[in-house]
């Protein structure tokens, strides 16, 4: 089930990533993440004192301000939040610096499609830059779904539009490991294996949605090892780009 | 026996680590006391990364990421240059730019009784030693040295403090002298102070010799030795 896509690319293929860390100055870590024309700036400010009401003193807290391209925070947005949060907690040690808020604004460059993935991967990558204490990084990835049952990976806004359904998955990264086995092992199964978060929309068989976990899976690997090649250059102080 | 573990963890010494990279297996390790530094964690028997940087070793069982932070996170016995933010009856508060503002009694100075209370302005700049630092509690400073001496610490007048990344801090307070330093050094004369944080002061003769000690510092974080060297030396030229 060849389909076209209106850029030229396969159904696998990604659109070319670019990362570059440490460009805002006032902030304590930062970094821009791009999948094509999909551009997003991600800035984390602390780990400041205190954690806001109903909020666990005891561990580490973190706040996400979603700030869109145009337009007021609606509802959209607050969702984008709360996944972003609950994302970034999860990959976050949060029991090193207790009652501290580190807070992530997330400022859209531009929308073409796939942006929470775009920002969840600006996220995790500027939470690196400010040093914030991580169990593993996250990589994320959307899959779409066709009419006709194909799965398209990161689809720009305009194939978004076409798609019958769509999902957002973050899958921990592919960690380098002294391990006999190569990897940590969780329940049997390979750490990277683990799904962070997945979020989907409209409508899809369970055939289809494990077949785009395994798509998507296989993709997130390339990612990852973009996200490692990026952070690892970084050191020199050099924007990385991957065609 | 070392520490050193013989399969293959040596690989990852000295290469850059990112989060949740696995660098030891303890069960697979002859000696199995080892210390922990700044971005390592205990898993059960695996030690895995919390922070990108460099991995480092250091005889016999030390490891730690090495890493550069604009944020600081306080460490006992890190000395500091601290702001001060308030004046309490029994503690100074003083900004360390840590997650919390550190406290220093106003006793902890050298000869200090409650005769002798120093008074230092909001926002005075202090050299600092940090001696409590457990989480959820506020740090606690010591103007003192461990047998009681002032040494080197206390309010630093004058000069020009700038804020660099810790990076920078602990290239500078590296031995032996770091390039940057040594060339500034042959050249000029200037104080410096630099705090673990990553606040940095500099005190010279004059005021466009401040600028340059800082802006040479402020450029080299990115540059190997010998461009540091280099950089220092076209600055110079500009300033004869």
């Amino acid at each position: 089930m060849e389909i076209d896509r209106p850029d030229g690319r396969t159904q696998n293929q990604l659109r070319p990533l670019a990362c570059s860390r440490n460009i805002l100055n006032r902030a304590h870590g930062s970094a821009r993440w791009s999948q094509g024309d999909t551009i997003v700036l991600a800035a984390v400010y602390g780990p400041k004192a205190g954690t806001k009401k109903n909020e666990n003193p005891e561990k580490a807290s973190i706040e996400v301000i979603w700030k869109p391209k145009t337009g007021q925070v609606g509802k959209a947005e607050k969702e984008y939040e709360l996944i972003l949060r609950r994302t970034l907690q999860s990959i976050c040690v949060l029991t090193i610096n207790p009652n501290t808020t580190t807070s992530v604004t997330l400022q859209v460059v531009n929308d073409d499609g796939s942006l929470l993935p775009c920002a969840i991967n600006a996220a995790c990558a500027a939470l690196v830059d400010a040093g914030i204490p991580l169990k593993h990084l996250a990589v994320a990835i959307c899959c779409s779904l066709t009419g006709s049952g194909s799965v398209v990976l990161d689809p720009s806004k305009l194939e978004e539009q076409k798609m019958e359904a769509f999902m957002y998955l973050v899958f921990p990264n592919s960690v380098h490991s002294v391990l006999p086995e190569g990897s940590l092992h969780v329940d049997g199964e390979p750490m990277e294996h683990g799904i962070i978060t997945s979020v989907t929309h409209g409508v899809m068989s369970v055939d289809d949605y494990l077949h785009c976990l395994e798509r998507g899976h296989a993709a997130s690997a390339r990612i990852s090892d973009f996200l490692r090649r990026s952070l690892q250059s970084q050191a020199l102080g050099n924007p990385s780009k991957a065609a | 026996m070392d520490g050193k573990p013989l399969t293959s963890p040596a690989s990852f010494i000295d290469q850059m680590v990112v989060p949740g990279d696995v660098v030891l297996d303890l069960s697979s390790m002859a000696n199995q006391t080892i210390k922990l530094g700044g971005g390592l964690r205990q898993d059960s028997d695996a030690i895995s990364v919390m922070k990108a940087g460099k991995l480092k070793f250091s005889r016999p069982n030390k490891y730690w990421v090495e890493s550069s932070q604009k944020r600081y996170v306080p460490c006992v016995e890190d000395t500091v240059l601290g702001v001060v933010v308030d004046s309490k009856a029994d503690n100074f508060l003083v900004d360390i730019k840590g997650p919390a503002l550190a406290f220093l009694p106003v006793l902890a100075f050298e000869g200090g009784t409650r005769r002798n209370i120093p008074k230092f302005e909001v926002g005075s700049l202090l050299y600092v030693r940090v001696v409590k630092a457990s989480a959820g509690m506020n740090p606690e400073l010591s103007c003192t040295d461990a047998s009681g001496k002032a040494a080197e610490f206390g309010i630093l007048k004058d000069g020009y403090m700038f804020e660099t990344s810790t990076g920078v801090s602990r290239m500078l307070l590296s031995s032996p002298t770091c390039p940057v330093l040594e060339a500034l050094g042959k050249k000029l004369s200037f104080e410096i102070a630099v705090g673990l944080n990553g606040r940095v002061w500099v005190n010279a003769g004059s005021t466009s010799m401040i600028i340059l000690v800082a802006n040479a510092i402020m450029s080299s974080e990115s540059l190997s030795g010998t461009k540091q060297k280099i950089m220092v030396e076209n600055l110079l030229r500009r300033f004869q």
